[in-house]
């Protein structure tokens, strides 16, 4: 942890793993990019035209020549912001489901040297737990309850992609889980590491798009597996 | 000596002879190839022999033995190719984060810095 650690918005470093987005990736994109914070791109290997917009844009953008997972583009994002000497790096959804109002009250923990990871949380405020659909709500008790047991650390909010990482958190932590299991991955490497974590309470926009977009809850299943088969095969 | 046996005899070294001829590895896995392949050809030649050695395990005919080896074995190789697939994975990846930083497209703003 760093002590006070006042950074511009160009040291702010927002990553966005984004494929096949191209409909949305604007309209997420502007309000980062009005806020004067640091926008890298990551085109998962997208088909559609994603990787057009992204170069018309006065954002970061890098390309995975394949498709690889969420896990993997997020660790690309991370790498490429270090190099460009980022200080605070936060995950954001290409879908429009997270705000951008939110980062500031995200990376604040961050900024005071308080922590050295801010997870984003749906379920710290009443409004926010009730605009999370029922099932969707009783998954992610569940996914909580296989991190706690498998993990070790306690999360209101197990898969919440919006996460804030300083510098020094982001140089330690390495990805290796390419699908969506990198967000129990990152939890257990924050143990290892002993990083500081702090939750903050944010609001999730389940617009039509996203919830066709995102995850079903049928992957909940899927995810375990890849944890369950990361554990074995390391 | 029946057709069956002819065909399987010649299958299984077909594929021993297959094998040393695509695959450059280390002795060991020649060795135990070789062994895998002449084993299996002696227990087609010979099949009194497979039986009395399931007797001897308390299992009824010596081709049941045969399956359930056969089944542990085939598991086990399955396994074995998806810890290959998870390394060439891994290593995809790091190749493919690579190229994708190497190629990065630059804000306007960050391009002129750098010129």
């Amino acid at each position: 942890m760093k002590e006070n650690v006042s950074q511009s918005s160009e040291a702010v470093f927002v990553v966005v793993p984004a494929y096949n987005e191209g409909a949305v990736i604007h309209s997420t994109l502007q309000p980062l990019i009005d806020s004067s914070y640091s926008v890298v791109v990551v085109d998962d290997g997208s088909h559609d035209n994603t990787w057009s917009v992204l170069t018309a844009l006065p954002v970061y953008a890098v390309r995975h020549p394949c498709n690889l997972g969420q896990g993997a583009a997020l660790q690309t994002g991370m790498t490429f912001a270090l190099r460009q000497k980022a200080e605070i790096i936060v995950h954001f959804d290409a879908d429009g489901q997270h705000q951008v109002k939110d980062i500031e009250s995200l990376i604040q923990p961050l900024r005071n040297g308080e922590c050295d990871v801010v997870f984003g949380s749906r379920f710290l405020r009443q409004t926010d737990k009730q605009a999370v659909p029922f099932l969707r709500r009783l998954i992610l008790r569940g996914a909580v309850m296989v991190n706690r047991l498998m993990v070790g650390v306690w999360q209101s909010d197990a898969y919440n992609g919006f996460r804030a990482l300083s510098r020094e958190a982001v140089e330690k932590i390495d990805l290796r889980e390419n699908g969506y299991a990198h967000a129990s991955e990152i939890l257990s490497q924050i143990r290892r590491l002993k990083l500081i974590y702090v939750e903050r309470p944010t609001t999730i926009l389940y617009s039509e798009y996203s919830k066709a977009k995102g995850l079903s809850n049928w992957s909940a299943f899927n995810i375990l597996i890849d944890m369950l088969l990361g554990r074995v095969f390391r | 000596m029946r057709a069956i046996q002819i065909i399987l005899i010649v299958g299984l070294l077909t594929l021993v002879t297959m094998y040393f001829r695509r695959f450059q590895s280390r002795a060991l896995d020649h060795l135990s190839v070789l062994g895998l392949g002449v084993a299996g050809a002696v227990m087609v030649a010979v099949p009194d022999w497979t039986t009395s050695l399931a007797n001897l395990v308390g299992v009824g005919r010596g081709a049941d033995l045969l399956s359930y080896f056969g089944l542990v074995s085939l598991a086990f190789i399955c396994l074995l190719l998806y810890a290959k697939v998870r390394s060439l994975e891994s290593q995809l990846t790091r190749l493919a984060r690579a190229e994708a930083i190497e190629h990065a497209h630059l804000p306007p703003s960050a391009s002129q810095a750098s010129e």
